[in-house]
């Protein structure tokens, strides 16, 4: 019989106390659906959606400010497909588009540079969203923007991490699937750390083996009651995950309290540039005044981002916040929560 | 939160690399790993690779299952 | 002749003549193409079909085509959907003022090799010449008629439970291509349009069965909105068999760089079939044997249940569904 087949039947198998597991990655979320795995499980075990889509995460006023910068100070915006479509305050970037803002997509941080240097009249800023896995590449473009002296590149940063995300998270989920990509980069040393803290969970892949392998663990060490870290991605992540790109993290940015949307701020979870790097600060560079963003009163984004709600159960779901007219950056993402509820009609 | 594409590195040229997944190719960068070489497998996300990787998630499931059952 | 167009090709005068003589009328001759004011056909028995659409593309000319055979496939496979065999074709052309002649002539040989090929005349046109800025290079609508073959009749809610769902080749090449070509995410691949005329195809399938019930080409928003589209119209679910969607390796490769869903993406070859599923596989074989369906097959059945919704089976047996379609296509990253 296959792995694949046995983790299955391990998971169907499940007759313990009931569990709430909780997948922190949009990507999970995505492939969950995609593989169609909530199907799969038994009713005792409960899946439920976390805050890891950096999208979803992203606050109103981010995009406010990218929007001031393409509108006020003309600036050419690159960023990836997924903020196109946030709203924010006023506009999204889609709609500042439809007013002249130029607005690039943009597969890789390290493409932004390319175009900053090969327009050097043009004044691009990029809009540097996501996690561990996607800021070093972010800080690559930055030191590659130095090393070049390329001076019409910026970063307007919302980068976060998720290690102090799981503390706040402490008590929503009896164990989480680690995100597999995230961990690739820091390595397993966080998840010994929440174990210490009684915080469970088991870093995990995104093919329908490799989740339901995570599952089967979670199945198998949940009932001796005693906190677990294990790595079921273990092609991908290694104990000590990528110590260069830390590195060069640590060199280019600093922690700083960050703004999670809906979650509200959690000290020490974002990261911003150094004072060395203000050269690249768009925040700076273009002499933003502070930008509040003000949401929908109504959404409930966060309440789903921390898992105490199901997307359906919001005011504002399928009926003013659909798909094509999203109201919160949970519907907006494809990886997001509501999105994927929406989508698949759950 | 991360899209990632396994892809094979083709071809290597300081700190850069063609990486090709089924046929799809792209330049990233691989800067940030040591010890890369045309032949291995990486995972790339956002124009980096994050990882070396195994291409292969059958026998990573089968072995992680193995220990599993025992 | 000259290098580039200008506002005089556009003007009605010697300029526009000397266009017409040397490019239009030297291409396109057929009986029916004359100067008069409009073309004068003879009149085709039973029912006709009609179909107009306009053609815009950027970059006009991407691996496997150019907007010039995209406008010609695009009509002539819109009136094979309907069993009809084409006949008449008319053009109309937007050309923005600097438009390379040279690149005009290419697309309008490429439209009149694809005419020919499809068996359809083109018997009237015409061209306006539009200031720099005011349209992106060319725009092309045509308008074609066909003659439906007698005892067919297709329609989008025409699907019945029961019916095989049959694709004829891979899917997502044409708007991969055109993805590619645009070059704005730095990837490469050996991928090119599967944009072509497919009059022949349906003539084949026709001579397996008339009982056919819905034939419709992918299109701008690929295989997975013409399932949409057919579950809405004819109230019935749809059920997909993932390992059974022919998809190229390249093509994989590029969704997966970008997060995008093949499913999705734009195709101008393909036709999505349902069909009485005791003619299914005679449909195949005998699609298989053909030009541009290759790689035809079954990738699914109508069901009762779930009627207005496509649902997948995936690789590991379990069922999910295949998201409905979105708005614009964009790259997933993070």
């Amino acid at each position: 019989m296959s792995a694949e087949k046995t983790a299955a039947e391990i998971v169907q198998a499940y007759d313990g106390r009931p569990i709430r597991v909780m997948e922190v990655c949009g990507t999970h979320t995505h492939a969950i659906f995609e593989h169609g795995i909530r199907n799969m499980l038994p009713d005792n075990i409960q899946l439920i959606s976390g805050p890891g889509c950096p999208v979803c995460v992203t606050e109103t006023g981010f995009i406010d400010e990218a929007v001031w910068l393409a509108l006020e100070k003309n600036v050419t915006i690159t960023t990836f497909g997924d903020l196109v479509r946030i709203p924010g305050t006023e506009m999204s970037l889609a709609g500042a588009r439809a007013k002249g803002a130029k607005i690039r997509i943009v597969y890789s941080p390290l493409d932004a540079v390319n175009y900053a240097s090969e327009h050097p009249e043009t004044n691009v800023v990029f809009l540097s969203v996501g996690f561990e896995t996607t800021v070093p590449a972010a800080c690559l473009a930055v030191k590659r923007a130095m090393e070049l002296g390329i001076r019409n590149f910026s970063l307007l940063t919302a980068n976060k991490t998720m290690d102090r995300a799981y503390r706040v998270l402490k008590g929503s989920a009896d164990a989480f699937l680690y995100p597999g990509h995230v961990s690739a980069v820091t390595g397993m040393k966080i998840y010994e750390e929440l174990k210490n803290e009684g915080i469970s969970g088991v870093v995990c892949g995104f093919t329908a083996g490799e989740i339901l392998t995570a599952l089967a663990m979670i199945v198998k060490k949940i009932g001796s009651g005693e906190p677990f870290a294990e790595n079921a991605y273990t092609r991908v992540v290694t104990e000590e995950g990528m110590p260069i790109g830390r590195k060069l993290i640590e060199e280019i940015m600093e922690p700083c309290e960050a703004a999670w949307r809906g979650i509200g701020v959690i000290e020490g979870s974002g990261l911003k540039l150094r004072e060395k790097y203000a050269a690249c600060d768009a925040r700076l560079v273009y002499d933003m005044p502070e930008i509040q963003g003000r949401p929908n009163p109504a959404c409930r984004c966060g309440d789903v981002l921390m898992g105490r709600i199901k997307p359906y159960e919001c005011p504002l779901f399928g009926k003013v916040c659909t798909t094509e007219h999203p109201v919160g950056a949970c519907m907006v993402s494809s990886e997001g929560t509501c999105s994927a509820y929406y989508k698949y009609n759950i | 939160m991360c899209v990632g594409l396994p892809a094979k590195v083709v071809q290597m040229k300081n700190g850069t690399a063609i990486v090709d997944a089924t046929g799809a190719r792209r330049e990233i960068s691989t800067e940030l790993l040591e010890d890369v070489e045309p032949g291995d497998y990486v995972m790339v996300h956002a124009g980096i690779a994050i990882a070396k990787i195994t291409a292969d998630d059958q026998t990573e499931t089968q072995e992680l299952m193995q220990g599993l059952m025992s | 002749m000259d290098e580039f167009i200008t506002l005089a090709h556009g003007s009605g005068g010697r300029k526009t003549s000397e266009l017409i003589g040397s490019m239009f009328k030297k291409y396109f001759e057929n009986d029916y193409l004359t100067a008069d004011d409009a073309a004068v056909l003879p009149a085709p028995t039973g029912k006709i079909a009609m179909s107009t659409d306009g053609f815009i593309v950027s970059p006009y000319e991407f691996p496997g085509g150019n907007v010039g055979k995209l406008s010609i496939c695009g009509t002539v496979n819109d009136l094979a959907c309907m069993g009809a065999k084409p006949l008449y074709l008319t053009c109309a052309f937007v050309i923005e003022e600097g438009f390379p002649v040279n690149k005009l002539e290419e697309i309008v040989a490429a439209m009149a090799k694809t005419a020919r090929e499809a068996g359809i005349c083109i018997v009237a046109g015409d061209t306006k010449v539009a200031g720099k800025g005011q349209v992106d290079g060319l725009f092309i609508t045509t308008t074609g008629v066909g003659q439906i073959v007698e005892g067919v009749e297709t329609s989008g809610a025409f699907a019945r439970p029961g019916d095989k769902i049959i694709v004829t080749g891979d899917v997502g090449r044409h708007g991969t291509t055109i993805l590619l070509a645009r070059d704005e995410y730095g990837i490469e691949a050996n991928v090119t349009s599967d944009c072509a005329p497919l009059w022949g195809t349906v003539e084949s399938m026709i001579g397996v069965t008339k009982d056919l019930h819905v034939i419709r080409d992918a299109t701008r928003g690929g295989v997975g909105t013409v399932l949409y589209e057919i579950a809405e119209e004819s109230r019935v679910g749809i059920r997909l068999e993932r390992s059974a969607i022919p998809v190229q390796p390249a093509v994989s490769g590029v969704c997966g760089m970008l997060g995008l869903e093949p499913l999705y993406l734009a195709c101008e070859g393909r036709l999505v079939i349902f069909a009485p599923a005791d003619k299914a596989d005679e449909l195949v074989s005998v699609l298989r044997k053909g030009k541009y369906s290759a790689d035809a097959a079954v990738i699914g059945e109508v069901t009762e249940d779930m009627p207005g919704r496509v649902r997948v089976r995936t690789a590991i047996g379990s069922e999910t569904l295949l998201p409905p379609p979105g708005g614009e296509l964009l790259p997933r990253i993070c």
